[in-house]
């Protein structure tokens, strides 16, 4: 495939402010150069803030809070009556989870 | 006089050819691994913090770094690097390669012929809670207190449902979509005032696949159309650089 392929192929939409940020001043790796631009530094974290923490904290809100921690793929223990209420939700919407429907 | 310095993009195999028209984006190379490497003009990063809370300049220098990595990413692999490095002299970078060489070619191998896609998830949620209340039977109470009781009561438990039903979503969908990938990460949902979107984000992930893969997307399509009654709905970003894939993180992640 050439570059012009990966360019031109469906047409992507210009990316989203948001989502540049996010991977270019948090992802990628950290090498100490001359000039270290210092992600800690209060005034950027106010960028990293509301980028990242206060999502977080919508999240939260939103009873979202699986993707903390190692184990979030792991379902809260103890919760039955919750996991039999979302099956029935689920299966009232046509999706029986474990055996969707696959193409 | 302007002083003149290096701002480092990512790095890239020792023998790769960039072609930037402008002339802007040079390789530097210690003949094994190569940096992506731009002259850049020191006195725009003084007083730093003011700068990076500048969000015209912010987003600028953002999307330079994205748009050069997007660019060496189209041939061959790149290890991005993250936004800010600087050094003074075209000498240091070398020595940066020299000295982390092994792990970025682990790096660049690793990634090599693959690219990652971003999955986001999102949900209308008063959609999502209208369809679970009208789901309910609105059973007939004896007196207006009590019908208040029991609608107040009503309502939360359909905010739960909501919840639950978002929260299970984005764990299936993650763990389908794995399936489909080689690796991938979970990310921080972004906050509506960043999104400037009526749904709310549920799921932002980040996926490492092979280069021209359409599995995923096709995946994805799959859980938009299999969630469409409860108001959920998913959408691909990318093919990006692969920056959620590269670093210490993401070595140990493999190796375990």
């Amino acid at each position: 495939m050439s570059s012009r392929d990966l360019v031109s192929h469906g047409g992507p939409a210009p990316a989203q402010l948001a989502d540049v940020l996010e991977r270019v001043l948090d992802k990628g790796i950290v090498i100490a150069g001359d000039i270290q631009i210092h992600l800690l530094d209060i005034e950027l974290l106010t960028v990293k803030l509301r980028l990242l923490v206060a999502s977080a904290d919508k999240a939260k809100e939103m009873g979202i809070d699986w993707w903390e921690g190692d184990a979030f793929l792991s379902r809260r223990n103890g919760d039955h009556a919750l996991e039999e209420r979302l099956r029935r939700l689920e299966s009232a919407a046509g999706l029986e989870s474990g055996s969707e429907d696959r193409e | 006089m302007t002083e003149t310095g290096w701002y480092v993009y990512g790095v890239v195999d020792g023998d790769r050819v960039l072609d930037d028209p402008a002339g802007r984006v040079h390789v530097v190379s210690n003949g094994r691994i190569a940096a992506v490497a731009a002259s850049v003009d020191l006195s725009e990063f003084d007083e730093l913090p003011d700068r990076l809370n500048d969000e015209e300049w912010l987003e600028a220098k953002a999307r330079d770094h994205e748009s050069v990595l997007r660019a060496a990413a189209a041939g061959g692999p790149v290890v991005p690097l993250r936004f800010g490095a600087v050094y003074r002299r075209q000498e240091d970078v070398v020595q940066l390669l020299d000295e982390r060489a092994d792990e970025l070619v682990a790096d660049l191998d690793r990634v090599r012929g693959h690219v990652e896609l971003g999955v986001k998830g999102f949900v209308a949620r008063k959609r999502l809670e209208d369809s679970l209340a009208s789901d309910r039977s609105a059973a007939g109470a004896a007196t207006p207190g009590r019908a208040y009781l029991e609608r107040r009561r009503a309502e939360r438990e359909v905010e739960d449902d909501a919840s639950a039903i978002v929260a299970d979503a984005a764990r299936s969908a993650h763990a389908r979509l794995l399936e489909r990938a080689v690796t991938g990460v979970l990310n921080r949902p972004h906050p509506r005032e960043l999104t400037g979107r009526a749904e709310e984000m549920f799921l932002n992930a980040a996926y490492l696949v092979p280069a021209g893969d359409r599995s995923l997307h096709a995946e994805v399509d799959a859980l938009t159309r299999a969630y469409a009654p409860l108001a959920l709905s998913f959408e691909v970003t990318g093919p990006w650089p692969p920056y959620n894939f590269v670093g210490e993180s993401s070595r140990e992640e493999v190796a375990s």
